[in-house]
């Protein structure tokens, strides 16, 4: 076992509050271009947008991963009460974390190649994104059922885990969720 | 062409003589379109996206009116494929590429009327060809006429200058013309909208 009050490795740290921000981004602007815009032009860049974000978080989680599984993380906050319940609990919503971040950008990557709608992705403006699959209405609409839920359920995971952090800060005072900031 | 041109001409003259008015030498001829007052838009429903609106802002239109004989009118317009308008930057783009209308391999779009038909004094229909993506296909427009909407005004200033504005409404299915990106989400109706004014110099 790690020792609970050591730093997460700098690179994990950028990567977590990077991705934090996209991720809160591409949740609101998903929810907000199908909820509330109807004009077709402002829905168009506006899912360009959202389709880039995607691709970075991504990319970020490859990286992550990979660094995830070089580098050791820290474990749990000694001061924190140990309640193997919990810890278990916490193990199960970061792996859960982990994989609706790969879910939700290659189920949108999945429906941005099978919609009929068959929209060229140029990340941020800068490269396009194979299209390996042929549309196909059905895996259309299976693959945005489960962008749909994936997005429901990261939003809850972020409620959660935003939820957690603050009761490891507030209630337990321990260095939790200092060990993810960019002090010491 | 020759012949019509020819008839219509034969047409008006005689008729020009019956009643040794200048109006009548006017039967549709001397119309030219009111640019301020003519729009040339579209219409296009899609499932899980808002209803796209576009127009197109540059195209050369003729209007003939025989206001006595409308089946004697006739109208012909050609529209620049890639003066589309759907309202930003990169959905116009979109809509240009070869997916949509493929502006780079059809510069224009054209309607030529075949047959004019009054249906009432106010309504009347418009057949013609329309051409999209190098598909020739007939299509039927239904027609509002509004015959001297300023009338009260013009006729204050000159008693011959005579104005008639038209809303031209039809549909077509774009599948017919080859355009089948997006089917079934996009649909494959479009509604096609033209409001335009003819008016006489004189």
């Amino acid at each position: 076992m790690n020792d609970g009050a050591k730093m997460w490795p700098l690179p994990l740290r950028v990567i977590h509050w990077i991705s934090a921000a996209l991720v809160i981004v591409a949740l609101a602007l998903g929810t907000y271009m199908v909820w509330l815009v109807d004009d077709p032009a402002a829905r168009f860049g506006l899912t360009q947008t959202h389709k880039s974000i995607g691709i970075a978080v991504l990319a970020l989680t490859m990286l992550r991963l990979y660094l995830r599984i070089r580098t050791s993380a820290p474990g749990a906050d000694p001061v924190a009460p140990s309640l193997p319940l919990l810890q278990s609990a916490a193990k199960a919503a970061h792996l859960f974390f982990y994989i609706l971040l790969v879910m939700l950008p290659l189920s949108g990557w999945l429906m941005a190649t099978t919609t009929p709608v068959r929209i060229p992705t140029r990340v941020f403006g800068l490269l396009d994104l194979p299209y390996p699959l042929a549309p196909d209405l059905a895996v259309f609409r299976f693959s945005h059922a489960v962008h749909v839920t994936a997005a429901i359920l990261l939003a809850g995971l972020v409620a959660l885990h935003v939820a957690a952090a603050l009761v490891h800060a507030l209630c337990w005072r321990d260095r939790t969720l200092r060990r993810m900031g960019m002090g010491s | 062409m020759r012949m019509s041109k020819r008839y219509r001409l034969a047409a008006a003259l005689i008729f020009a003589s019956m009643c040794g008015g200048a109006l009548a030498a006017m039967a549709a001829q001397g119309w030219r379109i009111d640019e301020a007052h003519t729009l040339i838009g579209f219409k296009i429903d899609a499932t899980g996206f808002p209803t796209t609106r576009g127009q197109f802002r540059h195209y050369t239109g003729r209007i003939a009116i025989d206001l006595d004989r409308p089946a004697r009118s006739s109208t012909s317009f050609t529209v620049e494929s890639a003066s589309v308008d759907v309202g930003s930057q990169s959905y116009t783009d979109f809509v240009k590429s070869a997916a949509l209308l493929h502006v780079a391999k059809f510069p224009t779009l054209s309607f030529a009327s075949t047959q004019v038909e009054k249906l009432d004094p106010r309504t009347a229909r418009v057949t013609g060809n329309l051409t999209m993506l190098g598909v020739t296909k007939p299509v039927a427009l239904t027609v509002n006429v509004e015959p001297d909407p300023s009338a009260n005004e013009s006729s204050k200033q000159s008693s011959k200058r005579r104005l008639v504005a038209f809303s031209a409404t039809g549909r077509i299915k774009r599948s017919d013309f080859g355009m089948i990106f997006g089917l079934p989400l996009i649909d494959d109706t479009i509604e096609i909208t033209v409001k335009t004014r003819a008016l006489t110099d004189e």
